[in-house]
């Protein structure tokens, strides 16, 4: 059927399908494609790290490393960005870091889901963050946090500009956390089926798109990886930012 | 663009705000422990196994010090039993020594007394004989009379004439 190459758009795989229908007063919640990626992505984390390490061996096995290493890849990154006293919030950077790298990585298999590439999720995630450090500031700090707005060593004329400067920047911070993760799973999945779409109508020379693909696909992989330690290692700038201030 | 229509925003806040705080309680109080655990056990392997041939290390240190003492120590007592056994033996020898050199003197001494009295026995059997020979030759060649004193005091000038 050759009509329905054009009436498939690059965007039709960011669209949500319900499975099961769930409304609870009125409101819809219904278990979706994004539902099944996001539950598939906290299955396969919660038994890769449960059962890897099952025989908690000293001397570990491939799969009981790899979790070691993604745990001590955490540890060091809170270490080096927020020192000591980051390691409270190690639980919640971790789960951040596999709940994105997962996320990625299960929408990088053919015909599957990537939740990340909905706005509405990777905004949540931001506004987790965000709001989580917010308070974290305002706990640590008291009202002292707003100090934060104020760059030392400034001459006071400065700091009518230079306030609103900072705050924007300050409150713009979740925006840029969920558009960077966002547009880049969007862009890499788009890119990748408008030229799946040339390997279909090129016929022979369809190998050429087909090669590109091959390629992209080894780059999305290593961006889906980069993309979730963006997301950790500002999270863990922000908790520094909130436990220092300056 | 599917991802700006709101038709299942909530849908998808409710099911990330789900698997999100499931997976993070998960981790926090299941997963994480685990991995901790591990490498918190293997840390404290590595340091006991470190600590362990530190004292291996001081306890051979030790075995290595009491033996080079104990080298140390024969090899004195050697030197000290050599010397000892060599004054010992020089001592000994020269005892031994001065008591053949007394023997020796004794019997030489002996024999000197001996030789002497020898002498003295041959010089008065001499004396005899010649005071013998003179009283018989006196009696011979002459008629004279001479007492034994006379030819006693003859005999004794004669010889102290032969003497000089």
């Amino acid at each position: 059927m050759s009509s329905t190459g054009e009436k498939h758009s690059p965007l039709e795989q960011f669209e949500i399908v319900p499975y099961i229908h769930i409304d609870s007063k009125g409101i819809d919640i219904s278990f979706t494609n994004s539902s099944l990626a996001m539950t598939i992505t906290v299955a396969v984390i919660t038994l890769f790290l449960t059962f890897s390490v099952n025989t908690r061996s000293i001397v570990p096995s491939r799969l009981q490393l790899l979790s070691e290493l993604s745990y001590n890849f955490i540890v060091q990154l809170l270490k080096d960005t927020v020192g000591a006293e980051g390691r409270k919030y190690f639980p919640f950077v971790f789960t951040i870091f596999m709940f994105v790298l997962i996320g990625n990585m299960v929408g990088m298999v053919p015909y599957s889901f990537t939740f990340t590439s909905h706005i509405i999720v990777t905004f949540a995630l931001a506004a987790i963050v965000f709001i989580g450090v917010t308070v974290l500031g305002f706990v640590k700090h008291g009202l002292r946090f707003f100090s934060f707005f104020v760059i030392p060593g400034l001459p006071w004329y400065m700091l009518p500009l230079l306030i609103p400067i900072e705050v924007i920047s300050y409150l713009s911070r979740p925006i840029s956390l969920s558009v960077r993760l966002f547009a880049n799973m969007l862009a890499g999945h788009t890119l990748l089926k408008v030229f799946a779409g040339f390997v279909v109508s090129l016929g022979l020379a369809g190998f050429l798109p087909l090669a590109f693909i091959v390629a992209l696909t080894g780059l999305e992989i290593l961006i889906a990886f980069l993309q979730a330690y963006v997301f950790a290692i500002l999270t863990c700038l922000y908790i520094n930012d909130a436990l220092h201030l300056h | 663009m599917p991802q700006l229509d709101p038709e299942f925003f909530v849908s998808q806040l409710f099911w990330l705000v789900v698997t999100f705080s499931f997976l993070l309680l998960f981790l926090w109080k299941v997963s994480l422990p685990r991995i901790g655990s591990v490498l918190e056990k293997r840390e404290n392997k590595i340091n006991n196994d470190i600590e362990t041939a530190k004292q291996l290390q001081i306890e051979a240190e030790k075995i290595q010090d009491q033996i080079d003492q104990k080298l140390h120590n024969s090899k004195e007592q050697n030197i000290s039993l050599i010397k000892n056994s060599t004054v010992n033996l020089q001592n000994k020898a020269s005892e031994e020594l001065s008591k053949l050199d007394n023997e020796l003197n004794k019997k030489i001494e002996k024999s000197a007394k001996v030789i002497e009295n020898n002498k003295k026995k041959s010089l008065k059997q001499i004396h005899e004989q010649i005071h013998e020979i003179t009283k018989l030759t006196l009696s011979k060649l002459s008629s004279v009379q001479i007492n034994d004193q006379e030819i006693e005091e003859s005999v004794a000038n004669a010889q102290s004439g032969v003497r000089h």
